[in-house]
């Protein structure tokens, strides 16, 4: 035996002693928000011993501990897989939330419920790693639902304001959609596999229906906002910044890549679902990426640059590549939570101001942060050597020397230049030029609680790429030779995407402002899809409700279709027949034809 | 009308329906049926208004139509068969089966000769419609019965059906009594067709049955003179008996148990079943809903409600009846009683 075990789940115990000690009233305590920052410091440090150890050793292990209960031929218990994927991604997640907990004991400081945001952050982690070392699918699910409700309790945190409440509910629904698709798999594999446990699962027949797969894809496009269910993600701002920094762009939007990913064994014999993976990745990371470029929210911004990430996934994914996409998932959560400090820092300084257009000159008043600003940009838009650079570069080249659907293959490097040019319009509009905000803000990043955690995380952007991708066993053969342009083509897109924006940006210092063209329009209202989806198709389905409801079953099959059909045929028949007049020639005439027609019926 | 001479019609239209019913040659048959119809214009003339007049060449001309056909079909059948006899007509011979089949209802006043049933009816006495209704049925039904062998059933089957539904919705619009027993003569006669190709003894059964009650209905309604149902409701206040009577009648004549009424809708159900026929008995007891359904309403009128009235229609002076009120006591107990005396039928043949 070895710490393995003992030190995974003294990791667990540490993270869940904040909430435990509920009972003994901790949560009152002003101290209680450093006592949960240290809490998950600890933690980290004690999850890094069993990565380490797989790291020099590649030991997996699955602890299975309480016996549930037995359906029938189902048995359900509590198991935690520690395998590649969930031991990479424990710590990483913890480092993170380590610091983003440090950085909103600064941004949260004045709130009187502060206690309560921590706790609820924490509920938050603790869901998301029961979710991403689930063995089974049930506990998945548990994990899955938890970071959903965590979701909307903190989207919803300032709850006095009317678009925060629409927006965790918004979130609500669309992850809710995305259920329909994991109950689905979760049903098909009851039926047909009769387990829900993934060795079992990847065990049996490798060949699958699209079905369960169709729903796991469904699955991921609701949590992990691809197109088609993406609109939460951007209104998913409405939260503090803490919240966007930690939910919204570091863990819970790649839970349902994370579900992709561990099903990876069934979805590699399957093509028809990779061409899906790779086709809405591709979508996705277009379409958001051009919904940011004329964005005006600072958050916002950041928040399609993940979707566009997101999108980006996908479609490693969808080119079976599922190692890369994890990695990705690791490099991604360190620079897009500093991104989301970094504004969240400059929010508070400009007193709560979100709009870039009301921002400027920043790059001498706060050097720091506009520092770690530009670090991270650099690190999403994959500057070579920095932590964006192992992951993403890694996955334009497998996307270029694949033999896969060029026309997605070209969308994903339209997108990869688009990230550049809203990196540069974000570092535009805040940080260079003359300031554009009212006088007299209180201009402070002293706080040695804002400093440490970007700290941190800027080393992380730099150099964690360059740790994990040394460390990490590898895993499948790596693409090692391709023709110059296309190893360079990413780089190549990039610089241009760069050059693009800068001069497009700096003409706008010059020109007159016209009136926005209808691209502009497009990309500013999202591309319509809110504006066209929200409110007519629950309408329809209100009205179709309403008509099924009262119309069609009160009124017509209850009342009409027998009492009034039969009353009105039997009137008009009795009427009918009864119309006589004496017209004696008539009835003659009737006989006739009563007779001929009987001769000819028998004839 | 004088008796010597009413007793003198009388006798004729006896004379002529008996001469029918016992002959077995068909010239016979069709003298018999001129008489019956010729001698039966004076009794609905009787009562001298342009209402009956009319009446009554309705009347005629349908008759002589079916009598003509009827001819025709007598003097075709000499010419190809040779013969005379009323059992021996050939059934495959298209145009004697059909014509015979078309005058033969034509006299009964079946669908699709029905008009001039309700309108006739309608513009003679109480009596007379009684004697058109009951007594007119019996020479048609007697020939019917002898040969019914050759008849083609689809399209019996066919005019019987119509009949009982023209019986049922025409029905349903009357509040004159007199279209409203008609109706239901027209839906009654369905019923004896329909039976006649498989069983004919019980459409001699529901003859019977239905002569009874009929012969009740317009006696009761000629106590008073009542000929609308307004007049009807008036009825609880000057002979609650009869208000009683008509309630038990009607019910029987809608066919309902343990009433008498309800054995010949029984027995012909039966028998259409057991010729795998089910579908019509179905939609003919389904139609036999509606004549109930009109003839509750008579009978709401009567016994079940009270119409508005003045005060003083309750303090009426009771006079002695002075009309003939001929073996009603028994008739009405033979025609309400008599269900559980329907084991009788396994003695006919």
């Amino acid at each position: 035996m070895n710490l393995y075990t003992s030190f995974m789940l003294i990791t667990l115990i540490i993270l869940s002693l904040p909430l435990a000690t509920n009972i003994l009233y901790v949560h009152k305590n002003k101290a209680y928000a450093s006592y949960v920052k240290l809490s998950i410091a600890y933690a980290f440090i004690t999850s890094i011993i069993p990565t380490t150890l797989f790291i020099f050793s590649g030991q997996e292990m699955i602890i299975s501990n309480w016996h549930w209960m037995i359906m029938q031929t189902l048995k359900l218990t509590l198991s935690f897989k520690l395998d590649y994927f969930s031991i990479l991604f424990v710590p990483v997640a913890l480092f993170v939330t380590w610091s983003i907990m440090e950085f909103s004991m600064w941004y949260m400081h004045a709130d009187p419920n502060i206690n309560q945001f921590f706790k609820y952050l924490l509920m938050f982690l603790i869901t998301m790693l029961i979710l991403v070392t689930a063995n089974n699918l049930f506990q998945l699910f548990i994990g899955w639902e938890g970071v959903g409700i965590m979701s909307f309790l903190l989207i919803g945190w300032w709850y006095g304001r009317t678009d925060a409440n629409t927006a965790a509910l918004q979130a609500i629904l669309y992850n809710r959609i995305g259920d329909i698709g994991f109950i689905l798999t979760m049903a098909w594999f009851l039926m047909y596999s009769n387990t829900w446990e993934f060795q079992q699962l990847f065990m049996l027949d490798n060949n699958l229906d699209m079905l369960p797969l169709v729903g796991l894809l469904v699955a991921a496009t609701g949590k992990s906002a691809q197109f088609g269910l993406h609109p939460w993600l951007p209104s998913a701002m409405e939260g503090p910044t803490p919240v966007s920094a930690l939910l919204h762009s570091s863990t819970m939007v790649v839970a349902g890549i994370f579900l992709l990913i561990r099903f990876h064994p069934l979805m590699e014999n399957n093509n028809n679902i990779q061409t899906l993976m790779l086709c809405l990745g591709a979508i996705t990371t277009l379409f958001t990426a051009i919904c940011a470029l004329t964005q005006n929210d600072i958050k916002k911004i950041v928040a399609f640059s993940t979707s566009s990430q997101l999108g980006l996934m996908m479609v490693t994914m969808g080119i079976n590549q599922p190692y890369l996409a994890f990695l990705h998932i690791c490099n991604h959560a360190f620079f897009k939570a500093m991104l989301f400090m970094c504004s969240g820092s400059i929010i508070h300084s400009l007193n709560d101001e979100q709009d870039i257009r009301k921002m400027g000159g920043l790059f001498k008043a706060m050097p720091f942060t506009s520092s770690s600003l530009i670090i991270g940009s650099l690190a999403l838009t994959g500057m070579p050597f920095l932590t964006g650079f192992y992951s993403k570069d890694l996955i334009i080249e497998s996307t270029s020397t694949s033999n896969t659907n060029a026309w997605a293959l070209l969308i994903t490097l339209i997108a990869t230049s688009l990230t550049a040019v809203y990196s540069t319009r974000i570092i535009f509009y805040v940080l260079l030029g003359q300031p554009r905000f009212i006088s007299m803000p209180i201009i402070n990043e002293n706080n040695p609680l804002l400093i440490n955690p970007i700290k941190r995380l800027v080393i992380g952007s730099i150099f964690a790429g360059f740790f994990l991708s040394f460390n990490i066993l590898p895993m499948n053969t790596p693409q090692m030779t391709m023709p110059t342009y296309l190893k360079l083509m990413a780089m190549a897109v990039t610089l241009l995407g760069f050059v693009l924006a800068m001069e497009l940006n700096i003409m706008t210092n010059n020109l007159k402002l016209k009136i926005p063209s209808s691209t502009f329009k497009f990309s500013n209202m999202l591309g319509f899809f809110p504006t066209t989806m929200h409110r007519p198709i629950p309408l329809l389905n209100l009205y179709m409700g309403q008509n099924t409801a009262s119309s069609l079953l009160d009124l017509t099959w209850l009342e009409k279709t027998m009492p009034k059909i039969m009353s009105k045929t039997q009137m008009t028949l009795s009427t009918t027949i009864s119309n006589q007049k004496g017209l004696i020639k008539l009835y003659f005439m009737s006989f006739i034809a009563s007779a001929l027609m009987m001769f000819l019926l028998i004839s | 009308m004088k008796l010597p001479i009413l007793t003198i019609i009388m006798t004729t239209i006896f004379t002529g329906t008996m001469l029918t019913m016992i002959s077995s040659h068909w010239l016979l048959i069709w003298i018999g049926l001129e008489i019956n119809m010729l001698s039966i214009i004076p009794i609905l003339t009787k009562n001298q208004k342009p209402r009956s007049t009319e009446a009554a060449t309705k009347y005629f001309l349908t008759q002589a139509t079916a009598s003509m056909l009827l001819m025709f079909t007598i003097v075709f059948n000499a010419m190809h068969s040779g013969q005379w006899t009323t059992t021996n007509i050939d059934p495959n011979n298209m145009i004697v089966s059909l014509t015979m089949i078309i005058a033969l209802t034509m006299k009964l006043g079946m669908t699709p000769f029905h008009f001039w049933v309700p309108e006739v009816t309608q513009g003679v006495s109480l009596m007379t419609g009684m004697l058109l209704l009951t007594w007119q049925k019996l020479a048609p039904i007697s020939i019917m019965m002898q040969m019914f062998t050759s008849i083609n059933p689809i399209i019996l089957l066919l005019i019987a059906l119509m009949s009982v539904l023209v019986g049922g919705w025409g029905g349903l619009n009357q509040t004159q009594l007199r279209k409203i027993l008609a109706y239901s003569s027209i839906a009654h006669m369905g019923w004896m067709m329909a039976i006649l190709t498989f069983c004919p003894s019980l459409t001699m059964l529901n003859l019977l049955i239905y002569l009874m009650l009929t012969i009740i209905m317009f006696t009761m309604l000629n106590m008073n003179t009542n000929m609308t149902t307004l007049t009807l409701s008036n009825l609880w206040n000057k002979s609650p008996t009869i208000t009683m009577m008509i309630l038990i009648s009607l019910l029987s004549l809608g066919g309902l148990p343990p009433l008498t009424g309800f054995l010949p809708k029984w027995i012909i159900i039966q028998e259409l079943t057991k010729n795998n026929n089910i579908a019509m008995a179905t939609v003919m007891a389904i139609m036999a809903l509606l004549n109930l359904y009109f003839y509750m309403r008579l009978i709401y009128s009567t016994s079940l409600t009270l119409f508005p009235t003045p005060n003083n229609i309750k303090m009426k002076w009771q006079f002695q009846p002075k009309k003939r009120s001929l073996f009603l006591s028994p008739l009405i107990i033979l025609s309400t009683l008599t269900l559980p005396l329907s084991p009788v039928l396994s003695t006919l043949n």
